[in-house]
């Protein structure tokens, strides 16, 4: 797919000790500043070299953002550098988050999640081959999308929240913190924000060159998650080609409140349909109330893919999510 | 320029501090003077900023201090194949998706080609030549001369490695756990069965050697 | 600053892709000039109040300068107009938001006004009162003259529409048939009901000339509104102003500043033809 044109451009390279110094050095470089965490979707980037930096802002010595501590009302903070491995292996991660460790562990192959990050999971870019390509589309800043016309490959693109960009967010431990109502912590030169998990992705009608609301100068520092709520079931799937290394066709993330036999609350995510991990409201407030059988299962499938519109090649994804939907319902545990 | 505060070691003990003052005191800053001479104006100023890194670094290969000139863009696997003439660890797809460039850090397997070699100063880098052990193979070693584990073994060095973190992580796998964690590495002649043969003799013999 | 935003298409062609949005920003500052060299060079011209009294006999107080039709047309215009420019400038300077969606309803419904404006102007209103002749360049050097603070130079009264209203219609008429003409053939490059996408009618480079059009077009009319809403709310305008609102304008502005020779209202009619206009 893409051109192997040579190898990586040169770039200054910084490595600072703290997330002030880095933010520091983030908003010196802006547009022309690449921050670099794991480095597996940067390296991409820059061997194709459609990427090509002036600076390169390395995070490896930022040992402040790494690790998961306790955090307030017994919750856990994970910092953005701490690697998925870390994350899917940590004994509280597994114990009050099985839903996140779940995720985690299913991301590429041992050695991506031993060097890639949870931030940097989190806030990948599309793999979008057209874009990734260097193609000058609406993603690239150009006025077409090369994977919605008429010729176009386009079996692992986007079944809904489409507008112009068809492109897929391809994390698999986005949806999971979505459905565990996390929050992100982003750290820039005028201070700290905090976002809700849902609220910190954004699709292409709102701004179709970024996925998620990090512009230059932003930096995801941790992740916050509240506590675990008492008797919550929850299901992850990933659905890929390949068992290993792959990005996920449809994956869904779901934690079901259950009490004497019926929902009380939920969340319902699915990724990689659309450009974002998409919420699934309306199913949520549909199956409130109701047991989580196989008919409400059915039903909420169903409600999840209205409105799904399917491009020449992806129509298997409109299924693929109306059964994972129903089955993480029926058999969330 | 050497701003000696920020320049600190990644894993206390070792201080890069040190080091850098002691290559410029044997005065070889012709590199890294080279360097910013070449950069344009804009940047020289810059250089003094928080964290910037310098070319010449030790590098922790083997067990052994190896003192080498990097490029700040170049990749570990470049390193140790072009500059240290550590050719066993290979370069197959060079986008993290083969394994064929892994190798250990802190015993932890990594993809060598998608890590930049300036990321890895402080920590220990163990590549395929460093296995052995005084003439003694590595009980992964040794399993694949008794399985005869690979056929055209391109992808073999990496395997090796990814086999000996798996035992780090599960010293008794079974095979479908060994299947798991060797699925970060890719054999295009299909070898696998063979190749999972390997991990579970290499498992064996490195718990009788314990 | 850069003009066009250009890249590579895949078959490794330079392309443009559009207008550089650095020009917004030239828009803006290039109108907000004009309007403080204008504010402060052009003095608020003082009424005369002398008014031919001969010429009032017989006309009422309130003479009709728009139809409902004309004026509908223009605040309907306006209206679309402004969600147009905010739909598309506004994401590019940060204030972001779903547009897309807008921005295409709003051109079909400019581009429905523009159609009842054709219509009504061919059909109702004389197209002639809008065209600049001989008598209108006159107008304009003259008018100029007096602007500039020469002081044996009178403006002379003009027709329906002064020179200068007839020059911004003219440039904000080219503008808009630009910007909506390349507007329609965008439209079948977005999902929308009305068209099917098809964006292998033309060659990259041709889209990216259209987007250029479409941005040139866009940007001028930033610039085109800045101008016209500093006139319609300078104080010696304002009575013009008021009648693209209310419909009239009163007998002495009238004659003050429209030759009834030029511009006949119902009621001065009769005058009219009878000196042999």
């Amino acid at each position: 797919m893409a051109v192997i044109r040579d190898m990586i451009a040169p770039f200054e390279l910084y490595q600072p000790a703290g997330v002030d110094d880095a933010v520091r050095l983030m908003d010196q470089y802006g547009d022309e500043g690449w921050v670099l965490a794991g480095g597996l979707d940067t390296f991409d980037w820059f061997k194709d070299r459609i990427k090509r930096p002036a600076a390169v802002i390395d995070l490896a010595a930022v040992d402040e953002i790494r690790g998961i501590a306790e955090g307030g009302d017994g919750g856990l903070d994970i910092g953005a550098m701490t690697s998925l491995t870390a994350v899917a292996e940590h004994a509280d991660v597994q114990s009050r988050y099985p839903l996140l460790a779940e995720a985690a562990g299913l991301v590429a192959t041992p050695q991506i999640r031993n060097q890639g990050t949870l931030g940097g999971n989190i806030v990948q870019d599309t793999r979008c081959w057209y874009y990734r390509s260097g193609w000058p589309c609406y993603r690239a800043g150009g006025n077409i999308c090369y994977a919605s016309t008429r010729r176009a490959m386009n079996r692992e693109h986007c079944i809904m929240g489409a507008d112009r960009c068809v492109a897929v967010n391809p994390s698999d431990t986005a949806p999971a913190l979505v459905a565990l109502d996390a929050e992100m912590v982003v750290a820039s030169s005028s201070g700290e924000r905090t976002y809700a998990a849902a609220d910190f992705f954004i699709g292409p009608d709102i701004d179709i060159e970024r996925m998620t609301v990090l512009e230059p100068g932003d930096l995801l520092t941790r992740i916050v998650l509240p506590a675990p709520r008492e008797g919550a079931r929850w299901y992850f799937e990933k659905i890929r080609d390949r068992k290993s290394w792959d990005f996920s066709l449809v994956t869904v993330a779901s934690m079901l409140q259950v009490q004497g036999g019926v929902i009380q609350d939920a969340r319902v995510v699915v990724n990689s349909i659309a450009p974002y991990p998409v919420r699934m409201g309306a199913v949520e407030a549909a199956i409130r109330g109701r047991e989580p059988s196989e008919e409400t299962g059915q039903m909420a499938g169903e409600i999840a893919v209205e409105g799904a519109r399917a491009l020449r090649h992806n129509d298997y994804k409109i299924a693929l999510t109306r059964n994972l939907v129903k089955r993480s319902i029926r058999d969330a545990a | 320029m050497l701003d000696a505060e920020i320049i600190q070691s990644r894993r206390g003990g070792f201080t890069r501090r040190k080091f850098i003052k002691g290559v410029i005191a044997a005065g070889a800053t012709a590199s890294a003077a080279g360097y910013l001479f070449r950069s344009s104006g804009v940047l020289a100023p810059m250089l003094s900023a928080q964290g910037a890194v310098e070319r010449l670094v030790t590098l922790n290969v083997n067990g052994q201090q190896r003192r080498v000139d990097v490029p700040k863009h170049e990749t570990l696997a470049m390193t140790l194949r072009y500059q240290l003439g550590l050719t066993g660890t290979k370069l197959g797809c060079d986008r993290a998706e083969c394994g064929a460039c892994t190798v250990l850090l802190d015993g932890v397997t990594h993809y060598g080609c998608s890590i930049l070699t300036h990321t890895v100063r402080g920590r220990e880098v163990t590549t395929i030549e460093g296995l052995e052990d005084d003439g003694v193979l590595h009980p992964v070693q040794q399993a694949v001369i008794d399985e005869g584990g690979f056929q055209c073994a391109f992808c073999a060095p990496g395997f090796v490695m990814s086999m000996v973190g798996m035992l780090d992580k599960n010293p008794a796998p079974t095979r479908e756990e060994a299947a798991v964690l060797l699925s970060g590495n890719l054999c295009r002649c299909g070898d696998y069965d063979k190749i999972l043969n390997t991990a579970m003799r290499a498992a064996e013999l490195s718990r009788s050697r314990a | 600053m850069e003009f066009l935003r250009r890249a590579l298409n895949p078959w490794g062609e330079d392309v443009p892709i559009g207008v550089s949005w650095d020009l917004i920003w030239a828009a803006v500052i290039i109108g907000a000039v004009f309007v403080v060299v204008h504010a402060l060079m052009v003095p608020k011209k003082v009424a005369t109040g002398e008014i031919d009294e001969s010429e009032a006999k017989g006309l009422p107080e309130k003479l009709q300068r728009h139809t409902v039709g004309a004026r509908g047309f223009h605040w309907s215009m306006s209206a679309t107009m402004f969600a147009l420019l905010i739909t598309a400038f506004f994401p590019v300077i940060g204030i972001q938001f779903p547009w897309v969606t807008i921005h295409w309803i709003a051109g079909v419904l400019l581009i429905l006004t523009v159609i009842y404006h054709i219509y009504h102007v061919f059909a109702k209103q004389d197209f002639w009162t809008m065209w600049i002749d001989r008598r209108d360049v006159e107008e304009g050097k003259l008018g100029l003259k007096a602007a500039l603070g020469q002081s044996d130079a009178e403006r002379p009264r003009a027709g329906k529409y002064p020179v200068d209203q007839k020059m911004f219609h003219h440039v904000a008429m080219i503008a808009t048939l630009g910007a909506v003409v390349t507007g329609i053939l965008m439209m079948f490059r977005i999902d929308n009901f009305l068209l099917p996408m098809n964006t292998y009618m033309f060659s990259d480079a041709t889209w990216g000339w259209i987007y250029v059009i479409h941005g040139v077009c866009g940007i001028g009319l930033i610039f085109l509104v800045i101008a016209h809403v500093y006139f319609a709310i300078r104080p010696e305008k304002r009575w013009m102003t008021w009648s693209m609102i209310n419909g009239w304008i009163d007998r002495d502005r009238y004659l003050e500043n429209h030759d009834p020779a030029r511009w006949t209202v119902d009621g001065s009619s009769q005058r009219a033809e009878a000196e042999g206009d």
